[in-house]
């Protein structure tokens, strides 16, 4: 299955053709978020990010499924 | 609270500084001792429980102006030196506290000052310069400076009373007594760029005849610490708290706008009037997108930059122009969501320039965003128009019939121009979250006795899901305490990750500094102390339940693309301050 991943402020990569913020990645069907977190060997505990499936709060062993959008962000508390 | 012998300290060392702004006389009091054990926030709606008439005109004699550090102010400990301002709000009606950074909150400490009460009103018309020292207080006349905006105005401040004052000002928003003006503040750079901007304390200033405050903290000493070496072990674990935070690093890197993205991706940041929850130029207008740029444009800009001095989060910036001049500092995010997306301007440059002029304005970029997105709705700029939208906020600065509605706030613009789609609360304008998409800061915003405001209260990093609406006021209430105690403490909302790993460190400190045995709640002692006095304030003032609510129309009309509408219970509404 395929799904976006927003990576947001610190979790951006560098790379020689810039900053990524954004990926289209292909996931084994039933991959939760747990697993996709592990696969993009994320820096930060999940207990300082803000997960959120397709616009709602997310919890790590939320099943992803086909054409989600996913937000991966340090959690901040305001603006 | 106080022990006998730290109680005397405190007691010769503050007094509160009663200003009659009629006779220009000044008066030096013991301070009370129901308010010694206040600050900040709690300490002015406690003043103003005592001595301003509820129901008195808010632009009337009976209104009082009222400066109050908070209890932690006074030793450069990290954004912890925050100043509270209050009054009746002439936007709201009710009770407001309007806190800043900046030098004010440390400089009058300096001079043992508790509470600045501000009393009266002049009989000749004209505006005064009202400047504080060690000596006491004295009035000259401010003809040099009247009409100017707050960056032209500070500059011979400065020159005259030299560069190491504070200065507290407002600007010609102010002077034209707009509900949606605030009172400005020196940064540590000595820019006036810290405002308390909320619910028009700018005209109350400005209606007493005070074009600005000058304060000479050099003159005065540091307050008294009851025990200096448990002060230093306290310092040293708070600041560590903080540094080993991962979000002193977000904020130290991308400043508050990283909350572009996050907002976005919940679907709560207000677009087209808050019409919408997601913007579609949102990366445009984003936090990684200014740190692009200004790492590319360098010269004067700033990525991280502290109001205060000793701040380790520096969640503040300076922004450059395409040749790295600065263009406004601080870039935040709730003036990207409220001047940005919310006005569908999604170039950073520009909302900066908009940003820069509303400020010299002395107004609140949050009320006056507002009302030109309302202004918009009525058909006075196309969506995405900054021309137009600049030619807006120059009617305010002339001082137009249509300059001074949009002036008013969003509200009023509302009401002249027939929109129902107007954002506020208590008659203030709601921040750059969506209620609909952020069900929680929406209880704070209906609930909170200062009306919208995202300060007493946001709910966006709760881990929990924002549209169910079940259980939003149990997290509202927690964060609205919270903030409340931040706010008595004289410290800013983003110190509390530091203080939220380590609660201990609050009572720590505050023992230390005053010899007291409070235990490791007194967070949350002092922020329901501070909400139940600015509730009874509103009570006697004329509120209700029924001002305890969200715009109608946020009940009806589902936001896109989440198509949630406010539906959190008006009996939980009713129910949240139950505790």
């Amino acid at each position: 299955m395929q799904v976006t991943v927003h990576l947001h402020t610190i979790l951006q990569r560098e790379t020689p053709d810039g900053t990524i913020g954004r990926l289209e990645m292909s996931l084994p069907d039933e991959s939760t978020l747990a697993e996709l977190i592990e696969h993009l060997e994320i820096p930060l505990s999940p207990d300082h990010m803000i997960l959120a499936v397709n616009r709602r709060m997310a919890e790590l062993d939320q099943v992803l499924k086909d054409g989600d959008t996913v937000n991966l962000m340090p959690a901040i508390s305001g603006g | 609270m106080a022990n006998n012998i730290q109680n005397s300290k405190n007691q010769d060392f503050f007094s509160v500084w009663r200003i009659n702004v009629r006779t220009q006389t000044f008066t030096k009091e013991q301070v009370p001792d129901t308010w010694m054990d206040l600050g900040g926030r709690g300490l002015l709606t406690q003043i103003l429980l005592d001595e301003v008439p509820p129901t008195c005109e808010p632009l009337g004699p009976y209104n009082k102006l009222i400066f109050a550090p908070g209890l932690l102010v006074g030793h450069m400990l990290s954004s912890c030196d925050r100043i509270s301002i209050g009054a009746k709000s002439p936007l709201t009606g009710g009770v407001k506290e309007s806190n800043a950074g900046g030098r004010t909150g440390l400089q009058l400490t300096h001079l043992g000052i508790k509470a600045l009460i501000i009393e009266d009103q002049p009989v000749e018309p004209g505006f005064w310069l009202l400047h504080l020292d060690a000596d006491g207080a004295r009035f000259e006349r401010a003809d040099e400076i009247v009409g100017l905006g707050v960056f032209e105005a500070a500059p011979p401040l400065l020159d005259r009373y030299g560069d190491k004052i504070a200065i507290a000002l407002i600007g010609p928003g102010g002077e034209m007594l707009l509900h949606s003006a605030g009172i400005q503040n020196l940064d540590k750079d000595r820019a006036p760029t810290r405002i308390a901007a909320r619910g028009g304390l700018g005209a109350v200033m400005g209606v007493k005849g005070l074009k600005a405050i000058i304060i000479d903290g050099a003159t005065g000493a540091k307050p008294p610490i009851a025990d200096e070496e448990a002060f230093r072990t306290a310092r040293k674990a708070y600041t560590k708290a903080l540094l080993d935070h991962p979000q002193t690093k977000v904020y130290h890197d991308y400043g508050t706008a990283a909350m572009v993205k996050m907002c976005d991706g919940f679907g709560g940041i207000p677009t087209r009037n808050f019409s919408s929850g997601s913007y579609e130029g949102s990366e445009k207008i984003s936090g990684e997108t200014m740190r692009q740029l200004m790492l590319e444009r360098d010269d004067e800009c700033e990525i991280a930059h502290a109001c205060m001095a000793g701040c380790i989060i520096q969640s503040s910036n300076v922004f450059g122009d395409e040749d790295g001049k600065a263009l406004v500092s601080p870039l935040e995010y709730e003036t990207i969501g409220i001047m940005g997306s919310n006005l569908d301007i999604n170039d950073l440059d520009t909302i900066a320039r908009l940003n820069w002029e509303v400020n010299d304005l002395g107004l609140d970029t949050i009320e006056v965003g507002a009302a030109l997105g309302v202004a918009a709705d009525a058909g006075l700029m196309e969506w995405g128009d900054s021309e137009r939208a600049g030619e807006l906020i120059d009617e305010i600065r002339q001082g137009t019939p249509l300059g001074r509605i949009l002036g008013s706030g969003a509200a009023i613009t509302g009401k002249v121009f027939g929109v129902e789609r107007v954002p506020v609360a208590k008659g203030q304008a709601m921040s750059a979250y969506d209620p609909r998409a952020i069900k929680g800061t929406g209880v704070t915003y209906a609930t909170s006795p200062q009306g919208g405001d995202h300060t007493c209260g946001l709910t966006i990093r709760a881990k929990i899901d924002h549209l169910d609406p079940s259980v939003q006021v149990e997290v509202s209430r927690g964060a609205q305490i919270n903030n409340a105690g931040y706010d008595t403490l004289g410290a800013c909302a983003f110190s509390g990750f530091g203080f939220s790993l380590a609660p201990e460190n609050i009572a720590a400190l505050l023992n230390a500094r005053y010899g007291w045995e409070v235990e490791e709640d007194i967070l949350q002692v002092l922020g329901r102390q501070t909400i139940k006095l600015e509730r009874e304030f509103n009570r006697r003032a004329g509120f209700t339940k029924a001002d305890d609510r969200l715009p109608e129309w946020m009940t009806r009309e589902p936001l896109p693309p989440t198509n949630a509408v406010f539906d959190v219970p008006e009996e939980d509404l009713d129910s949240i301050f139950n505790w």
